[in-house]
């Protein structure tokens, strides 16, 4: 329900804001009048927070109801995996599917898991209650200590409570942001933008060699879109690639907003090319390697992850399209062989994998290119094509590929 | 013996000699004047590895063994329970005295030189009777070694009974003529009178002795080195206390501890009882030896009345297989008659040998001695009913201790500072595998990692603080799963401490599968595991593979019993530890519930205000009503059926731990 709540809200605005000067009541503009009032964005903020509190305790509840009842407390959690994920051929994009597996109190191989579970929900309830925000890392050592009267600790790694973060999200059907726990940012955004995060005004357009670092939670409580002239959103797979064409002020010429996410996107990047592409009405075209990793990023992008298939529908972007680079690249653009690297076992197994995708297998031209990666034996990074010329991507390939239109990109 | 130089000397033959200038090197005649009688004394002092003679360490053992079998022997044959005292005393420079005594029936005096003063001289060689000693080499060879070491004669006291005086002898072996010389008192020895007159006696010359109305007590000099661990007289007595339950031995080592074994029970073996041979075991020289030493009588006859189960019947069937007149007399039997009825025998089908002759130590002895000697939590013992080698009745018995405290983490500080110092081993981690049983060496090596030291650390080098660490890490070790299985191996009653490798018992417990009763064990090896096994075998001729009597011959008979043994108690213990894991398991699952309730107790407190305690003490009940749901069983109707209480039989002793949850 809290997932509906934020797309209603999307739209909303989506609707009422088709002119590129979007919100009248930003933070920054409201605080500075009346400090004691409280905006829209404080009251969202809050609203959302009583619910999440309220999941919370729904959660708790449920355990002291069990207890007095004397029944093993159970825990039904949405599995996460490829088998409990299905492709929405009408929204393209992937859903968590309706399984769930059970987790006991009293239960050997599962007791563990269901203390720490409880244990990241109230971390997260005590970080609400303080209207405080930590990274996955933070909560993994605020909820770590020794357990009395033993040598064991709560959480050994991170890795143990990184896990249960994702169970205890989709078990309150609720987000990581909402829980006030976000990933580490990786991500950076340029380009004739200007925006609210937390009231402060960032015009992306003036931001030198470095750009705008996305942060985790960009939602509208957070982030604010003020101003907006660019036609399209550029994405490109890694920080060296996005620098060459920040240098070459690509986005500049070209009139577009022009993102990174660090290989695959962190949630963060994914939320905010989403909420370009859904609330400012910009398309978003993808330049990444030519590999099965980069064609699964672009997958991820566009329908969603496996892993987070709950959160596909406020981050999967049906209409992102492939730009490039392409299989058939090496030959059309005359690449030399030095540039080739040769795909391994690993590679071709994912290719093969990918292919299966029921969001993949039933694009024929989808199919041809990954046919064509592995009949060339293969990849190809963007940084390839440096081999031509430094600015090669920039002022050729992309503004060529990008003028052919729709019939030469992959969707 | 290599009488001449052309036997090469390994065995292997020399090219022809050349034939022209070649000069002989020797004649028939010079050899003949060098060809004489060895005496037996010369021959052992050559020899002495053969009786286990071969080195100072193991000397002192050799000695205190043969003189604690022989008293052993001596009690349980006069129906006597055994009062032992063993006591060594370091005299400088290499040498010890070692001193034993027994409250034994004593030795009549005329008898006393022979027995300590000649070789192959005592009483139970001639007869078959279970009995420790069976060669009457024992305590002689080690009067002998100690004399050839230190040139001292042996010194002994027996008395017979209360009301006769004790005599006290200083003998030494004549080593040519395998003879006796008695050196004090011109030859005769001394009386010791009772009372005041005898006391004023033992204290004039210095004899030492523990008051006792009858008893034997043997002093010898030697060259010896005293230690502990692998090998040792500790080791010996403790597995001889294990093995002797009705027996109490006070033991005084040079270190200056006293060792005290308590006697485990009152009750003594049943006394052995002499058998006649059974034809099946004789070999073919001791049948004409003793057709030759028979009197003259009907063949028939001599066969029924020198041997077992031969009835008059019997006897005439194998006279007939060989093809001998059935009214021969003895004195006219050749060589070629004596191996035709020799072969007929083998033919011959005659019952097996009465085996009421062996006296087996039993389960509740064995499990009583066991329990008595070594910590543990599961005691096991199975004693097979008597089997037949070779026409020589014996027994198998083996018993088995499972779980306790192993060693390494029993030994004090001061007392691991003592062993490190007197210590041969050059490097630690092999001081630890000689020292401590069942740690093997990836134990030694785990505790040297776990204190920090290096495996080539020289022990009698360490400082203060390495042994200090080295203690430590050796309480802390947990060895459970590395831990090799110990094996105790017996021969009536008497502990084998060296060559495992050549023993069939060894290769008996190596060849069971012990994983089938949930132990782990790698193909072929030992089981691992914190485990004592007994093995013993009782007979009334125990088949030795050497004079030294350290390792038992592999007879399919012997290996077939012992492997029925092994089973019956590893059957047992499988039982044992399948339960105990279960209840073991229970107390986890139990421990890991309990110790998350109070962080999730917490954590929902903290999430909706709930009574943190009551909620706690909720929990907790849901915690105890899951565990104990599983643990009951259910019936094949999938009826609930009550737990039975672990019924293992009378031939196990189980001792609860002091942590029960
Ligand atoms: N402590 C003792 N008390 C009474 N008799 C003894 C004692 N020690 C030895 N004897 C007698 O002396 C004999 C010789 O003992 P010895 O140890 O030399 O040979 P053994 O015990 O017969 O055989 P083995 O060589 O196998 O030990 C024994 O057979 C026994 O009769
Ligand atoms: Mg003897």
């Amino acid at each position: 329900m809290i997932k509906s709540q934020w797309l209603s809200t999307s739209s909303d605005k989506h609707e009422e804001n088709l002119t590129l000067h979007l919100k009248e009541n930003t933070v920054a503009n409201e605080s500075k009048k009346d400090p004691s009032a409280e905006t829209e964005a404080e009251a969202k903020h809050r609203e959302r927070d009583e619910k999440t509190n309220e999941l919370l305790m729904s959660l708790a509840d449920q355990l002291v109801k069990a207890a007095e009842r004397k029944r093993n407390p159970t825990l039904e959690i949405p599995i996460r995996t490829q088998a409990n994920v299905n492709y929405n051929k009408s929204r393209k994009i992937i859903e968590l599917g309706k399984n769930k597996s059970q987790r006991q109190l009293f239960n050997l191989s599962q007791a563990k898991s269901f203390m720490q579970m409880i244990l990241v929900a109230s971390g997260c309830k005590k970080l609400i209650d303080q209207n405080k925000t930590t990274s996955i890392r933070g909560l993994y050592y605020m909820l770590k200590h020794t357990i009395e009267g033993t040598k064991e600790e709560t959480f050994a790694k991170q890795s143990e409570c990184d896990p249960m973060i994702e169970d205890v999200e989709v078990t309150l059907n609720a987000l990581r942001e909402e829980l006030h726990v976000y990933a580490q940012s990786r991500g950076t955004m340029v380009g004739p933008i200007t925006i609210v995060d937390s009231g402060d005004e960032i015009d992306c357009s003036r931001m030198g060699t470095g750009g705008y670092g996305i942060p985790s939670i960009v939602e509208d409580d957070i982030v604010q879109f003020k101003e907006c002239d660019a036609k399209f959103v550029l994405h490109v797979e890694k920080d060296t690639v996005w620098r060459r064409f920040n240098e070459d002020k690509f986005w500049k010429e070209h009139n577009c907003i022009l993102t990174h996410g660090s290989g695959q996107p962190p949630r963060g990047v994914r939320r905010l090319l989403c909420r370009l592409n859904s609330e400012l009405n910009l398309p978003v075209y993808c330049l990444l390697d030519n590999d099965p990793w980069g064609y699964y990023i672009y997958s991820v992008i566009k329908q969603g992850s496996i892993n987070l298939a709950y959160e596909s529908q406020r981050m999967a972007i049906p209409e992102a399209k492939f730009i490039g680079l392409r299989a058939r690249d090496f030959d059309r653009c005359g690449l030399s062989d030095s540039v080739k690297i040769n795909l391994n076992d690993t590679d071709r197994r994912r290719a093969e994998q990918i292919k299966q995708y029921p969001w993949f297998s039933g694009k024929k031209r989808w199919i041809k290119e990954i046919d064509t990666l592995l009949a060339n034996g293969f990849k190809l990074e963007v940084e390839a094509l440096i081999s031509l010329d430094v600015s090669y991507v920039t002022e050729t390939y992309v503004p060529e590929i990008l003028e052919a239109g729709p019939r030469q990109w992959l969707d | 013996m290599g009488e001449t130089n052309e036997e090469s000397v390994n065995g292997q033959p020399q090219p022809a000699p050349e034939k022209k200038t070649r000069k002989r090197r020797s004649s028939a005649e010079k050899m003949a004047a060098m060809q004489k009688d060895i005496s037996v004394g010369e021959f052992f002092h050559k020899n002495r590895h053969l009786l286990g003679f071969d080195s100072a360490r193991k000397a002192l053992l050799m000695t205190v063994k043969e003189a604690v079998d022989n008293s052993l022997d001596a009690c349980e044959e006069a129906g006597i329970l055994p009062d032992i005292w063993v006591n060594i005393v370091n005299t400088g420079s290499g040498r010890c005295r070692v001193a034993i005594q027994d409250n034994g029936p004593g030795i009549v005096k005329k008898q006393v030189p022979k027995i300590f003063g000649k070789l192959l001289y005592g009483s139970k060689f001639h007869r078959l009777r279970m009995s420790r000693g069976q060669q009457g080499i024992g305590i002689s060879a080690a009067g002998m070694y100690g004399m050839l070491t230190t040139g001292k004669p042996v010194k002994v006291v027996s008395k017979t009974s209360k009301g006769r005086p004790a005599h006290y002898f200083e003998i030494q072996i004549n080593t040519k003529l395998n003879t006796p010389e008695i050196l004090n008192e011109d030859g005769n020895g001394i009386d010791i009178p009772n009372g005041e007159v005898g006391q004023a006696v033992l204290q004039d010359h210095e004899i030492e002795w523990e008051p006792v109305s009858h008893g034997t007590r043997v002093t010898i000099e030697m060259e010896a080195q005293y230690h502990r661990g692998r090998g040792s007289v500790d080791e010996y007595l403790e597995q001889t206390a294990i093995a002797n339950p009705h027996a109490q031995i006070k033991y005084l080592p040079p270190d200056g501890r006293e060792v005290f074994y308590h006697r485990a029970s009152e009750v003594l073996p049943p006394e052995a009882e002499e058998i006649k041979p059974h034809p099946y075991g004789i070999e073919l020289g001791t049948l004409i030896y003793m057709l030759k030493h028979s009197k003259s009588m009907q063949l028939t006859s001599f066969l029924s009345e020198a041997f077992s189960r031969v009835s008059p019947n019997v006897a005439k069937e194998i006279v007939t297989e060989a093809n001998v007149r059935i009214n021969a007399n003895t004195k006219k039997i050749g060589r070629e008659e004596a191996d035709a009825i020799y072969q007929a025998i083998q033919r011959t089908k005659i019952s097996a040998p009465n085996t009421d002759c062996i006296s087996a130590i039993g389960e509740d002895q064995l499990l009583k001695g066991l329990h008595h000697v070594v910590p543990a939590e599961f005691y096991v013992a199975v004693t097979r009913p008597p089997a037949v080698y070779r026409g020589n009745p014996f027994q198998i018995e083996a018993a088995l201790a499972y779980g306790g405290t192993p060693p390494v983490r029993k030994v004090s500080l001061d007392g691991l500072e003592e062993m490190l110092s007197e210590t041969e081993s050059r490097t630690l981690r092999q001081f630890l595998t000689t020292n401590f049983d069942g740690i093997g060496t990836s134990g030694a090596n785990n505790i040297i990692e776990a204190a920090e030291l290096k495996v080539r650390t020289s022990p009698s080098k360490m400082k203060p603080r390495e042994r200090k660490r080295l203690h430590e890490a050796m309480q802390g070790i947990n060895l459970s799963a590395s831990q090799s299985c110990n094996v105790y191996r017996y021969a009536n009653r008497v502990p084998l401490l060296f060559q495992p490798g050549a023993c069939a018992v060894t290769q008996a417990v190596m060849q069971l599968n012990w994983r089938t009763y949930g132990l782990s064990q790698s193909r072929g090896s030992m089981p691992n595991g914190p485990i004592t096994l007994m093995v013993h075998l009782a007979s009334v001729w125990v088949p030795f593979t050497s004079e030294s009597k350290e390792a038992i011959a592999s007879y399919p008979e012997i290996l077939k019993e012992l492997r029925l043994a092994l089973q019956g108690v590893g059957r047992k213990l499988g039982m044992y530890l399948r339960r105990r894991q279960k209840v073991k398991h229970q107390g986890e699952r139990r421990q890991i519930f309990k110790r998350y309730l109070g962080e999730v107790a917490q954590a929902v407190h903290s999430l909706n205000g709930c009574d943190r305690e009551d909620l706690f003490s909720q929990l907790l009940q849901v915690a105890k009503d899951q565990t104990a749901e599983a643990d009951m069983q259910f019936d094949e109707s999938g009826q609930v059926v009550e737990e039975p209480e672990m019924d293992l039989g009378e031939n196990v002793l189980i001792v609860k731990s002091e942590r029960d949850d």
